[in-house]
């Protein structure tokens, strides 16, 4: 690895790497500290970077297509739950941009390799791990992605595959420290450019303009990131999400035939805290500690979220908490989304239930779940069309099959019913990701009085913008979302941190631009790779049916509401009437009025 | 051949109760549901007339949206009765559940020439417990238009008969309410003690270490005082930020004030939900 002239830019390094695995070369790039500001980093830096180096259509699996890992201005800093990075590639899922971000020490130690970005492009001649600039044949491919960070860990830290992305499972994830950049698929990616690890270790660490400023806010945020605000996630992480979904009728059964679970209470975590040996875990760098995990007759703790308990329990049928945990435990293991899995399982057994599948899994039958994620993630039989998820499976069975197909774009639903959240349901229907509650958060609005959750309204979907906006700030910065509580005003709190670190004379106002920029330069980029505005909406099943017995029985999403929902997001976000962008916001993002090509 | 309709009027704003009356609990159904039920019993059909923005439990009724709720009862009569497919119709309010078959059955028989016939105390007349000939809805649609408000006008065009209460059986049948007083007074009478459950997820289980309890009727903050002070759930008339409050996994309440009716569950959750 090269080495260099520190940064005039303090918070960042003013520079990525770019990683040209067909030659194994690396050519180190300035970043300006005009791009900089304008995109901070995270999904910004990292969207940013896609739509330059991407070549317009490019095959998401193909050599060109690069794989970003973005780190932030705050990363390396005592500031609580700042130890994040984003991944940011084109979706092999979704054919759109796909961010996920992961967290901890990876994190910290990429940023000391003196980069604010790795861009990993080109293909390796064979399966190779890259390991702080150099490329080395891998002798972990086949291996889970725990392991392979195991044997390298001795090299730095790791993010790697499983199998399911050496397969090229659509949603295949990539891994490190135990937490997943999980959707859309970019563990895919890294599996198509053979690449079966990234190790990072550095020595560089970054300036900050105020010291001593930045020590004080970091002990005020991380005072009230242990405050009430968070306590949830201490206490009982997101899992403490399943019984209220289940109560209000928002928890998804059945491949989104039902809103509740018999079996909820069994799965919840109020009721796994004191059955199955709960211990608590955290990224580096975070006060909240979230993860909680939980050990099955004495055995290794398995990580629980709501999501994968939502995926692999009451979206399948399946109530028994042991045959739950393993499924996640399968899933991270192979490298698997939990949700898209969870979700490409349910349409399959619907699929089934309706002889459209001759053989497959059925709801309730937990050992064929076990069976089919191996089979997914090895791509073997049925399994080999699993892994292209529930969109590409239902367009092959054909049959109207996509009207029950859950998901957006390609990425499939989380759990969230949108007919019983309906602020929810158009950012499900307008996400630039797909369907995804990480970067919407309307959610936030259905569980409060300023909206009415069972009758979606253009007012809400004004409303919607503000979680949107407020996400892409945090993922840019970065911070965890579970801090938003204990922040009192975003832009301002954000606005401040930044001033310490960077120097800048930034404001929240300035910061409420660049969150909005990011948000339309990922739907930049969709419209790049050929977005329409049919791509904003909901599969039929949410327009068509109305919700099953239960506290919200016969509650409808109709198509002309959420027509209306959309079309208000657009003209509250100052978008074209068609959700295309317009010249001043194309503009602003310094795109080429001709070509697209960013400026 | 549709004789008799019997329409039930679910366009008020219920702000002085706090909630729709259409979901207060009575006896083991919605209010809705009971006076629909009651209704049933004695028409050929009940049509229920409600705002677009009102959800309603399944009803063994036919429903019209009246797209003007803000135009009051007289609209939503017109809108009934435009609706219904007898010549004559009952109409009445939601918060109606002493109404009796034998009442409406009395009005229907006491109606004047013109089809009409409303109950009448010491000289006041009671519209929204009276008969109406379907063929008002033309009249009735033409005074809104007028910008009349008050049902009793279409009563007078109609012709209509005053039937003084006492020559009417079951009296009680007119008695409603408007303010949680006035409802959770009626609960006691017609139920005795009755009881509601209040469920505790997350953090609320966890402090106050019980997932559920059977609480007396009362109004939302006697119900969340259950279980203080081990748990602070509301806060000045106010549910505390910190926490939801959901009505049988339906309705998310701030107000306090609000009535708790019997077999009512109240769910209390953490307001972090999501993520």
């Amino acid at each position: 690895m090269p080495r260099w002239a520190a940064s005039t830019v303090r918070g960042f390094h003013g520079a990525y790497l770019r990683v040209d695995l067909d030659r194994g070369e690396c050519e180190r790039r300035p970043l300006p500290a005009e791009t900089l500001r304008r995109y901070l980093g995270g999904v910004g830096l990292g969207s940013y970077l896609l739509y330059r180096e991407a070549p317009p259509g490019v095959d998401p699996l193909a050599p060109e297509a690069p794989l970003v890992f973005a780190f932030s201005p705050l990363v390396g800093t005592s500031l609580t739950t700042s130890a994040k990075f984003a991944v940011v590639a084109k979706s092999p899922l979704t054919g759109f941009l796909c961010d996920a971000l992961s967290s901890s020490h990876f994190a910290i130690e990429g940023k000391r390799m003196g980069v604010d970005a790795l861009v990993f492009v080109g293909r390796c001649a064979v399966p190779s791990e890259w390991i702080a600039g150099e490329l080395r044949p891998s002798a972990n491919w086949g291996r889970s992605a725990a392991q392979t960070e195991a044997a390298l860990r001795p090299e730095g830290w790791v993010a790697a595959i499983g199998v399911a992305g050496e397969n090229g499972v659509r949603y295949a994830t990539i891994s490190n420290e135990g937490r997943h950049a999980g959707r859309g698929g970019l563990g895919a990616v890294m599996g198509a450019k053979r690449l079966k690890a990234v190790v990072v270790r550095g020595d560089r660490n970054t300036t900050v303009a105020r010291p001593e400023r930045v020590t004080a806010l970091a002990r005020a945020l991380a005072k009230r990131a242990a405050g009430p605000a968070t306590a949830k996630y201490r206490e009982l992480g997101t899992a403490g999400n399943l019984l209220a979904f289940d109560r209000v009728a928002a928890l998804p059964t059945r491949n989104f035939r039902g809103d509740r679970f018999a079996a909820a209470e069994a799965l919840s975590a109020e009721e796994l805290a004191p059955r199955h040996g709960r211990s608590r875990a955290s990224c580096a760098s975070c006060a909240i500690g979230c993860e909680h995990r939980y050990a099955l007759n004495g055995e290794a703790p398995i990580r629980v979220e709501y999501e994968n308990v939502f995926a692999l329990g009451p979206l399948l049928e399946i109530g028994d908490p042991a045959a739950v945990l393993r499924a996640s435990q399968r899933c991270d293991e192979l490298g698997l989304d939990t949700i898209s899995a969870g979700g490409t399982l349910a349409f399959a057994m619907e699929c089934v239930e309706r002889g459209l599948l001759d053989k497959g899994p059925r709801f309730g039958d937990a050992e064929a779940v076990l069976y089919y994620l191996e089979e997914t993630a090895h791509r073997r039989g049925l399994g080999d069309r699993l892994a292209e998820g529930s969109r590409r499976l239902a367009q092959q069975l054909g049959s109207g099959a996509l009207a029950f197909a859950a998901q957006v774009k390609g990425l499939e639903l989380p759990g969230y019913e949108p007919r019983a959240l309906q602020t929810m349901a158009l950012g499900f229907a307008v996400g630039t990701r797909g369907a995804d509650h990480n970067r919407s958060g309307a959610y936030e609005l259905d569980f409060s009085e300023r909206v009415d959750r069972l009758h979606g309204s253009r007012a809400a979907a004004a409303l919607a913008i503000e979680p949107e906006d407020r996400a892409a700030l945090l993922d840019s910065l970065i911070l965890c979302k579970f801090l938003r509580g204990a922040l009192e005003d975003l832009y301002a709190d954000a606005a401040e941190l930044l001033q310490a670190v960077t120097g800048w004379d930034v404001s929240a106002d300035e910061l409420r631009a660049v969150a909005r920029r990011v948000v339309a330069l990922r739907k930049a980029f969709n419209i790049q790779e050929g977005w329409t505005p049919e791509d904003d909406t909901l599969p039929a099943r949410f327009l068509d049916e109305a919700l099953p017995a239960g506290p919200v029985e016969g509650t409808r999403l109709p198509r002309a509401r959420l027509r209306a929902m959309i079309d208000a997001y657009y003209e509250a976000r100052g978008w074209c009437p068609d959700g295309r962008l317009p010249d001043a916001v194309r503009e602003d993002l310094g795109l080429d009025p001709d070509t697209g090509e960013m400026g | 051949m549709i004789s008799r309709s019997g329409i039930l009027l679910c366009g008020g704003r219920s702000s002085r109760m706090g909630r729709p009356k259409a979901w207060l609990p009575w006896g083991n159904h919605p209010m809705v549901a009971h006076v629909v039920e009651i209704l049933g019993s004695c028409v050929d059909e009940v049509v229920v007339v409600a705002s677009e923005s009102l959800d309603l439990p399944p009803l063994d009724a036919r429903v019209v949206r009246d797209r003007e709720p803000d135009l009051g009862p007289l609209a939503g009569i017109a809108v009934g009765l435009g609706a219904c497919r007898g010549t004559r119709a009952f109409v009445t309010a939601t918060d109606a559940p002493f109404l009796t078959p034998r009442f409406i059955e009395a009005m229907f028989e006491r109606c004047g020439p013109g089809g009409a016939a409303a109950p009448s105390t010491r000289g006041i007349v009671q519209p929204l417990a009276a008969v109406y000939p379907a063929r008002g809805a033309a009249r009735a649609q033409r005074l809104v238009r007028e910008g009349r408000r008050r049902p009793l006008e279409l009563l007078k065009a109609l012709d209509f008969r005053a039937v003084p209460l006492d020559e009417l059986p079951d009296p009680d049948a007119l008695r409603g309410f408007n303010t949680p007083a006035e409802y959770l007074e009626a609960v006691a009478e017609a139920f005795g003690p009755a009881t509601a459950t209040l469920e505790l997820l997350g953090r609320a289980r966890r402090q106050f270490g019980q997932p559920a309890l059977e609480v007396p009727v009362g109004s939302l903050a006697s119900v969340l005082g259950c279980v203080a002070p081990d748990l602070a759930v509301c806060e000045g008339g106010r549910v505390h930020p910190a926490y939801l409050v959901s009505l049988g996994g339906r309705d998310f309440v701030r107000d306090a004030r609000i009535p708790i009716g019997p077999g009512e569950r109240v769910v209390v959750f953490d307001a972090s939900v999501g993520g």
